[in-house]
């Protein structure tokens, strides 16, 4: 049925699909080069969905795709998706179409660029979840800056440029270090070639270990991002345009913990142990100060910029529990996160581009005027806040009773963290939505169009599935979680 | 011994093919008046050359002129990468010489010249081949720099590089002298064996002549605390001689170095490895962060190109054959980014020269703009592109070698190159994200777009398959 290469193609069509747009040179037609694209991606990934085998003796990686690359090097192109890295695929190729959807009538200027930088993230993220060496991982995770550098860059906010090079030079200081320990992985095994898998099976002395697990959280820290190294992340998310928030809060912000995941975790398990209690306290920090910080925003975007840094907390809290509950609530509330801070700026953009204000104080009322626009910002409000039936609610359900197991005090500060992150999602929607109607807001047309309600449909409907349904991911992620080393059942 | 004959000359074909078309033009010179008949013949030439340097490889003896000369994978590599860049080169100028009224048979047999030395220079097995053909070199560029007569900037560029460079070539005669008078002979390796043999490792004379050789030597490659003529010059001559003097002639100036040092003074790698070790730092360091002030794009990337030149001497200062693959691959991939970079402020015209110019690029002329990004990511090393697999190998080779020292200094130069970031990234900034304010820049000569199609293609190809390069650049020995 699959006589194509499926990954190669997933990852390669959207670049194909930018230098198209290039190539034309017309305005006019790139948004639609760029829907027809990403839908097409969307399309061509399908098989992998379908034919991943779940089965306990099935494949670790499957729908491997190599080919010799760099004989010299001993480096060769290597393509694969595990349980974890499947949901990504997804989630990447889903959320590029609805950053179209939600850009086809905000982006009027330079749009041949706009969707060509558009497509060419699209390529580097899911290049990078199904990339099945280092050096690939590597190549796929610088590549995803620069067209974020020009979306936030060109078509974001006042502050854009401030925004786009703090963006850019956080990034770029944590990779290099990622790149020196990537180097000294390449030398000290130049057999394995920088494969995963290969990686995995070798044994590293506990001090190159050391060494090396600083070098990846460097860059790993600044991605997800942990604190202290998240202050670009409000910056950077308030200046975007809408579809760059949507890519950086539901992709780019999962690059950093995947890291974790795919090489700190299986090619440092003794470095992991070593660091196991800083990271886990550094991890309730960030969920509980992120939350008060979020607590504190008086900008919509700016908000749930910050409150992406505590949900973050609950995904590296949940990783470093190292027990399966935990480890896959992570995983999922990854996932979760993505579809619901993508949904929340989504929403939030849609509103912007009618009234040109992001601040909370300038809204009030939206219900009256706005009906199903206010139901959905509810539904997602709730989803934020771990609203049972919801997605979110499975997630952190999951990483509070994985950091129950391993030190109830971590399960407490984080069920502390809930109640703040309802908090505050609440009274953002009690702000916007309720009460007398915003005399700004008088006379605008603020209902969303059918082209609105498209774009967001999706994520409606994957939040009441992963709600009632968490299984539909679970089940892709136990075989792969339980082969993780270190993670107790 | 017997004097030169066929086999010999045979061996220095590339050269010739020059010579012979710079000789052709000089007596045409003055029939010639415009550029683009000669243009064609210099890139014919320089193709004859990049032919000619593999073909000769192919013979059964590898020395010439009494071992003065050697052609190994070494020498042709380098040549077949100053061939190019000439090549390059005389398409950027084609039109841009014409517009200044520089006469063009003089001006491309200049350049024909200074590669037939660069050339020189890498085949020389022999202090005094490698000091005349760095001495050709030197003295075209300093005419080149100088060339368009009406310009008082031009002038006093040539002026101050000269009294520089002449400076720098006494360092490296005295350099040449001083080993002389130690180990007896100038000839690489009977330099080695003289070391060796006499047990010569602390000479006190021996170190001043290896510190005298290094300094001209950098002068050349424009490292630090050599490096200040750079800046000048380039801004003063005409944007194609910057192109020339930033990527050639430091690749010509990389392959002497490596030779020295591997062949010659192969045993003294320690004094080596420091001494290189420091240059490169401080090269690294004082070219990235003056470059973040710079005005001038030719300035800016003047000072990239001392950072570069850092960059590039990473690798020979492992000391390992490793070590000098990476230079080599570094050295060829940095000519392909930079020329590309040139190429885009000579297309631009005035426009190109000021960082001001850039201002809106991305909107008036979208593929002139990413073009511009696809060098400037390649300069900061950003993967795929080819200044991150350049990056990647002189660092492989420092961290290859295990000494805490070394993976210090890999170390700092990846923080560096972030700092790097800011600095070619503003370019961005400004060609992305900033409103036009100026006029359109005139649509770019077909020749220019040539030359840029081929330093983006290598730019682009190198990055993404860097086995092809990497197989080919094999250390001396």
């Amino acid at each position: 049925m699959t006589d194509y290469p499926v990954l190669t193609v997933t990852t390669f069509l959207p670049a194909v699909g930018a230098v198209l747009i290039f190539l034309l040179g017309s305005e006019r037609l790139a948004r639609w080069i760029g829907l027809a694209t990403t839908l097409a991606t969307l399309a061509v990934s399908v098989p992998l969905y379908l034919n991943f085998n779940k089965g306990p003796n099935a494949d670790r990686l499957q729908f491997v795709d190599s080919a010799v690359w760099i004989p010299s090097w001993n480096i060769t192109y290597r393509m694969g998706v595990d349980g974890i890295s499947l949901p990504f695929i997804f989630l990447a190729a889903l959320l590029s179409i609805l950053c179209i959807g939600a850009s086809w009538s905000t982006i009027r200027t330079r749009e041949r660029e706009f969707y060509a930088a558009l497509l060419f993230a699209e390529t580097a993220m899911i290049g990078l979840f199904a990339a099945a060496n280092l050096f690939l991982f590597y190549i796929f995770w610088e590549l995803m800056l620069i067209p974020m550098f020009l979306l936030i860059g060109i078509w974001g906010g006042p502050r854009r440029i401030y925004a786009a090079v703090k963006f850019l030079l956080f990034t770029l200081a944590g990779s290099v270090l990622m790149l020196v320990g990537m180097i000294a992985l390449y030398n000290a095994f130049p057999g394995a070639g920088l494969d995963f898998e290969k990686l995995a099976g070798e044994t590293l002395g506990p001090t190159f270990q050391t060494w090396l697990f600083v070098a990846f959280l460097a860059a790993f820290a600044v991605k997800v991002p942990m604190f202290p190294v998240h202050t670009w992340l409000p910056d950077a998310h308030t200046e975007a345009p809408t579809a760059g928030s949507v890519i950086l809060a539901g992709i780019l912000l999962k690059m950093g913990a995947y890291g974790l995941l795919r090489i700190s975790l299986p090619i440092l398990p003794d470095a992991v142990q070593l660091f196991l209690k800083p990271m886990l306290v550094i991890s309730v920090v960030a969920i509980v100060y992120g939350a008060y910080v979020t607590l504190a925003q008086t900008d919509i975007k700016r908000l749930i910029a910050y409150s992406s840094v505590s949900h973050m907390g609950f995904v590296t809290l949940g990783i470093f529990t190292l027990n399966k509950s935990g480890v896959e609530g992570a995983i999922l509330q990854m996932i979760n996160h993505g579809i619901i801070s993508g949904a929340l700026f989504l929403c939030v953009g849609m509103i912007y581009e009618r009234t040109h204000t992001r601040e909370i104080k300038d809204y009030g009322g939206v219900v009256k005027a706005a009906p199903t626009y206010s139901v959905i910002l509810a539904f997602f409000c709730l989803a934020a806040a771990g609203f049972p039936g919801l997605n979110s609610f499975i997630g952190e359900f999951l990483i509070i009773g994985g950091a129950f197991e391993t030190q109830a005090w971590l399960g407490a500060v984080a069920i502390w963290g809930v109640a703040l992150g309802t908090t505050y999602m609440l009274w953002l929607y009690y702000r916007v939505a309720m009460g007398e109607l915003n005399p700004g807001l008088k006379g605008l047309k603020l209902e969303l169009n059918v082209r609105e309600l498209a774009t967001l449909a999706p994520l409606v409907f994957l939040t009441l599935c992963l709600g009632l349904y968490p299984e539909c991911v679970l089940s892709y992620l136990h075989e792969s979680v339980d082969a993780l080393p270190g993670v107790t059942p | 011994m017997n004097g030169p004959n066929v086999n010999d000359m045979a061996l220095l074909l590339p050269e010739l093919i020059l010579i012979g078309t710079a000789l052709a033009f000089i007596l045409a010179s003055r029939r010639i008046e415009t550029s683009s008949l000669v243009t064609r013949v210099t890139v014919l030439a320089s193709i004859a050359s990049v032919l000619a340097s593999r073909w000769v490889l192919g013979f059964d003896y590898v020395e010439g002129f009494g071992g003065m000369i050697i052609v190994d994978g070494y020498s042709q590599f380098f040549k077949v990468l100053i061939a190019s860049a000439l090549a390059v080169v005389a398409l950027l100028s084609m039109n841009r010489i014409d517009a200044e009224h520089v006469r063009a048979g003089e001006f491309l047999a200049l350049l024909l010249l200074a590669s037939t030395g660069m050339m020189l220079a890498a085949s020389a097995r022999d202090l005094l081949t490698l000091y005349l053909g760095l001495e050709l070199t030197t003295i075209c560029s300093y005419i080149l720099v100088g060339i368009t007569v009406e310009k008082p900037a031009s002038n006093e560029a040539s002026i101050k590089y000269f009294l520089l460079g002449s400076f720098a070539s006494a360092l490296l005669l005295y350099g040449i002298s001083l080993t002389y008078g130690v180990t007896g002979t100038t000839d690489f390796a009977k330099i080695s064996l003289a070391l060796r043999d006499n047990d010569l490792g602390g000479n006190k004379i021996l170190l001043a002549a290896m510190g005298l050789l290094a300094g001209g030597l950098a002068f050349k490659i424009s490292a630090f605390p050599f490096h200040a003529w750079a800046p000048d010059a380039y801004q003063g001559a005409s944007a194609p001689v910057a192109a020339f003097l930033a990527t050639a002639s430091k690749a010509a100036g990389l392959a002497a170095v490596g030779r020295v040092c591997l062949v010659a003074f192969g045993s003294e790698a320690y004094v080596l490895s420091v001494v290189l070790a420091g240059l490169a730092a401080l090269s690294i360091i004082v070219g990235t962060v003056i470059a973040m002030a710079q005005t001038d794009m030719k300035r800016l990337l003047a000072y990239s190109s001392i950072a570069h030149a850092g960059y590039a001497l990473l690798g020979l200062v492992c000391g390992t054959t490793d070590g000098a693959s990476a230079t080599m691959t570094y050295a060829f991939l940095y000519v392909f980014m930079t020329l590309g970079a040139f190429g885009i402020v000579i297309a631009l015209g005035d426009r190109g020269e000021t960082l001001n110019g850039y201002l809106g690029l991305a909107e008036q002329r979208p593929r002139t703009a990413a073009l511009m990004l696809l060098f400037l990511l390649s300069l900061t090393g950003i993967p795929p592109t080819a200044g991150f697999v350049a990056k990647f190998v002189v660092i492989q080779s420092l961290v290859d070698t295990g000494q805490v020292a070394l993976v210090s200094l890999a170390v700092l130069a990846v923080g560096c190159s972030v700092v790097s970031a800011f600095v070619y990234l503003r370019v961005a900034v400004l060609m992305y994200m900033k409103e036009p304010q100026e006029l359109e820049p005139a649509r770019c000569p077909l020749a220019v777009s040539a030359a840029l199609a081929v330093a983006a293609l290598v730019t682009v190809i190198g990055g993404i398959f860097p086995g092809i390069l990497t197989d080919w650049a094999v250390a001396p020995l």
